[in-house]
């Protein structure tokens, strides 16, 4: 009898403990209560996944917390962003994405969200779409390519990674603006997209610098243009399709949402930290090893281009369904 | 030269040696428990990358690679549930010789010809990366849907006979591979209205469950106690634990060299597969075991619990491991998750893969050539002395162990993904499992549909984007031209040889 007790005491001990140990400190002045979670909607390895690396490393110390980077590339993205919707609406859950599995395909399909109900708290990155050629190509410039595409419409195989992807769409955008086809070669992403080219299976490619910069600086490809207002730093002597005639301006993203309910102060506080962190010199060194683009950006302009994005995405859209 | 000696000199040093081993114990560890594998260990490394030595971290991620390319054979064999999905073509003849009371031959051999494939890929990948890459270049959709028009044929070889069963067990895995969504366009398909499907259904528990769920299923159901009752006599096929005859058991340099053609077989298929993007792991197992059966003295022998049937397969996962690097250090292209992953580290540490990564990274990649090697020795060492254990632990009574399995496997799939819909699907797919075994429907072929369904779909719809009107576009390859004869070929000699070899037997 006295052993059982004993042994129930030891329990309620160790249960007690272990809720302690596991529960947030209430009360807490935000971040100090738990841990900050980046959720990402795509696979591990990606770009996405790569940039908020950089920023996990950096940041923790400018918030004094935590920060952990959580991949969830089930259902196309859409389990990410549910996970995010479910949690508190503290801050401390913060959904980081570019426009693809966030608002393509709220606007291709029916989701349980609307463009509103999320607040862009920090830009982390930044990768422009740049169309790309087999070295051995016959184009040598978008001008060729125009020529080309024009006398013989739809005879050359483009590859643009997935459909509707953030090189898929200033794609057509470009098409629309120049008033040319071509057939869309759809792969499983980048990776693929790049291999075809290389294999010279399709004429033209789109992609993005970082992942193109080995292959041009060997020789193997060649860059015709990029989707951006300036040209890229990795590549400065590709024109911009600005430049060339064409306002293809259509840079991916890569932001940090928090869904509707967290205060205002918390998204500013992150926003705040967030930039001073990405403008150390360990970031930019950090962020230059990883080929990653920062730009960091925040508050009134940061929604201003969330806003834009969805309105060029609107109109890139309706024009693909006629 | 002077640089290698240095890498030599880094890679031997204690500390890489140390985070390697513990990788592959890791590994070996996570791949055996049915749900996980190598890829989420190696993800949740990711975050620690710059925080260790560079070559201590790519060590260890190497280790938990290759050991979970392993692992998974463990329970394949033990229990007839694969432990990752590229030990889905071991449980063919690997479940069968460990009932046969040889589960200690079976891990062996697996082990061994796991080691041997894996060295041969990680040697090409070493000295012939660019023109084995150049080479894989070569594969573009049409090359890739005759390359898996090849592997459907093969799902005949599985069928023992039963071609109109297997061929309708492989249709099943193709449609089960088509639901979530349309591979090109994204678009929702066959999700039946469930939200949570819309990515498709979960490779990881369809595979525990058709596997895992059904074999507990059986074991409990009031036939399978009937015809264990009738069976009584053959008890050996049960292996309870005094039954079995460690010295019956017993491993030996002949065993090794009558599977070492299988083994052979394995590495090569597996590391010409492994450097294609997009092929992937399992597919390489099967085809090797398919292969390897046609080219056996004894295909008879094959679905009856072949040590050369476990040889094969497992040579053939295990040579993917060096193999599906080799697009990433040839151009920078990951041909795999694991690739991408791996990319991401190397990125991370500074590093971008790609035709100049050698040249500018000399030093670490050259260590990371030597900690590959080396790490399939330690796999060999830590898993030689941990397997007497296992194939012990496998032996123990069945009612006992499949409960067991189960709670782990179970534990195992929800831990992969997080996912309620996950457990659903385990249980539906053990259900489907448990009745498809019932009526006789191999499940081999059902997991190759799986597998191979929507990659052929995207190649095939590639291919005829990129054809137009051009009727025949499919056929303008001599890749294509020449695995579409491979198939006939196969088809045919096979059917007959195999028909003839059972005639004899009657």
């Amino acid at each position: 009898m006295k052993k059982s007790i004993i042994l129930f005491l030891i329990f309620i001990m160790v249960l007690s403990i272990s809720i302690f140990a596991f529960t947030e400190k209430a009360g807490a002045e935000f971040p100090k209560a738990k841990a900050i979670r980046l959720i990402i909607p795509f696979g591990a390895g990606g770009g996405s996944d790569i940039a908020s690396r950089v920023l996990a490393s950096v940041a923790p110390e400018f918030v004094d917390q935590r920060i952990d980077v959580i991949c969830m590339p089930g259902a196309g993205g859409q389990e990410a962003i549910n996970f995010v919707m479910q949690q508190p609406a503290d801050g401390y859950t913060l959904l980081m994405t570019d426009y693809g599995p966030f608002i393509m395909t709220a606007l291709t399909e029916e989701v349980n969200y609307e463009f509103a109900d999320w607040t862009p708290v920090f830009q982390i990155a930044e990768a422009v779409p740049t169309f790309f050629v087999h070295a051995d190509s016959p184009l040598k410039s978008v001008e060729d390519w125009v020529k080309a595409a024009k006398a013989a419409p739809g005879s050359l195989t483009i590859a643009p990674g997935r459909y509707l992807s953030t090189p898929h769409l200033p794609l057509i955008l470009f098409e629309n603006l120049a008033g040319i086809e071509q057939k869309h070669v759809i792969t499983t992403g980048g990776s693929e997209a790049r291999a075809f080219v290389l294999g010279k299976k399709v004429d033209l490619g789109a992609s993005f610098p970082s992942t193109l910069g080995p292959l041009i600086k060997s020789g193997d490809f060649r860059a015709l243009g990029v989707c951006s207002e300036e040209r890229v730093a990795a590549l400065p002597d590709v024109p911009t399709m600005k430049e060339l005639g064409y306002d293809v301006v259509l840079p991916a993203w890569m932001v940090l949402f928090a869904y509707k309910g967290v205060p205002e102060e918390n998204i500013k506080f992150l926003g705040e930290k967030f930039t001073e962190a990405l403008n150390t010199v360990s970031a930019k060194a950090l962020a230059s090893k990883a080929n990653v683009v920062l730009t960091p950006n925040t508050g009134e302009q940061l929604e201003h281009l969330y806003n834009q994005t969805i309105k060029n995405l609107k109109d890139i859209l309706a024009s693909v369904e006629k | 030269m002077d640089i290698l000696l240095v890498a030599i000199d880094n890679a031997f040093s204690t500390d890489v040696i140390l985070y390697t081993a513990l990788g592959i114990f890791l590994g070996v560890t996570i791949g055996a428990i049915p749900g996980l594998s190598g890829d989420i260990g190696i993800a949740l490394l990711l975050p620690f990358v710059y925080k260790i030595a560079p070559a201590c971290s790519l060590g260890m991620m190497i280790g938990i690679y290759k050991g979970s390319m392993f692992g998974g054979s463990i329970t394949a064999i033990s229990f007839g549930i694969p432990g990752t999905a590229a030990a889905a073509a071991t449980v063919e003849d690997g479940y069968k010789a460990k009932l046969n009371g040889h589960p200690q031959q079976a891990l062996l051999t697996a082990l061994y010809s796991s080691v041997t494939g894996d060295i041969f890929s990680d040697i090409v990948l070493i000295f012939l990366a660019v023109p084995m890459a150049r080479i894989a270049l070569n594969f573009g959709p049409v090359e890739f849907f005759a390359l898996y028009i090849f592997a459907l044929m093969l799902i005949t070889l599985l069928t023992r006979g039963k071609a109109v069963k297997g061929l309708a067990s492989g249709v099943i895995g193709l449609i089960i591979g088509a639901c979530g969504m349309d591979p090109m366009l994204g678009t929702p398909r066959l999700n039946f209205g469930i939200k949570q499907l819309r990515g498709g259904v979960s490779l990881i528990p369809l595979l525990v469950g058709i596997f895992a769920i059904s074999e507990l299923i059986m074991q409990f159901s009031k036939d399978w106690y009937n015809v264990v009752i009738k069976k009584a006599e053959e008890i050996n096929q049960q292996g309870t634990f005094s039954k079995y005859n460690a010295n019956e058991d017993k491993m030996s340099l002949k065993i090794f060299f009558s599977t070492l053609k299988a083994t052979m077989i394995g590495a090569v298929t597996g590391t010409s597969i492994g450097a294609l993007p997009g092929a992937g792991s399992s597919l390489a197992a099967y085809v090797s075991y398919g292969l390897a059966r046609r080219f056996s003295k004894h295909p008879e022998k094959f679905g009856h619990g072949s040590l050369e049937g476990v040889a094969a397969p497992e040579a053939g996962n295990n040579a993917t491991c060096g193999a599906t690097f080799i697009p990433l250090f040839a151009f920078g292209i990951p041909g795999s998750g694991i690739a991408a992953i791996f990319g991401a580290a190397l990125i991370m540490l500074g590093i971008t893969p790609g035709p100049t990564m050698l040249s500018e990274n000399t030093l670490i990649i050259f260590t990371l050539f030597v900690t590959l090697i080396y790490a399939n020795f330690i796999n060999l060492g830590i898993s030689r002395i941990l397997l007497p254990l296992y194939a012990r632990v496998s032996m123990l009574k069945t009612r006992y162990l499949v409960p067991a399995v189960f709670a782990i496997a179970l534990l195992g799939t929800y831990a992969s993904r997080n996912s309620v819909i996950d457990i659903w699907v385990l249980l539906i797919a053990g259900i489907l499992g448990a009745v498809l075994r019932k009526n006789g429907f191999p499940l081999g072929p059902l997991v190759l549909g799986y597998i191979i369904g929507p990659g052929m779909e995207r190649a095939l719809r590639q291919a005829l984007i990129i054809g137009g009107e051009d009727r025949f576009f499919l056929f303008k390859s001599s890749i294509a031209i020449g695995l579409y004869v491979a198939t006939i070929i196969f088809l045919v000699l096979v059917n007959i040889i195999f028909r003839k070899k059972t005639d004899k037997n009657l």
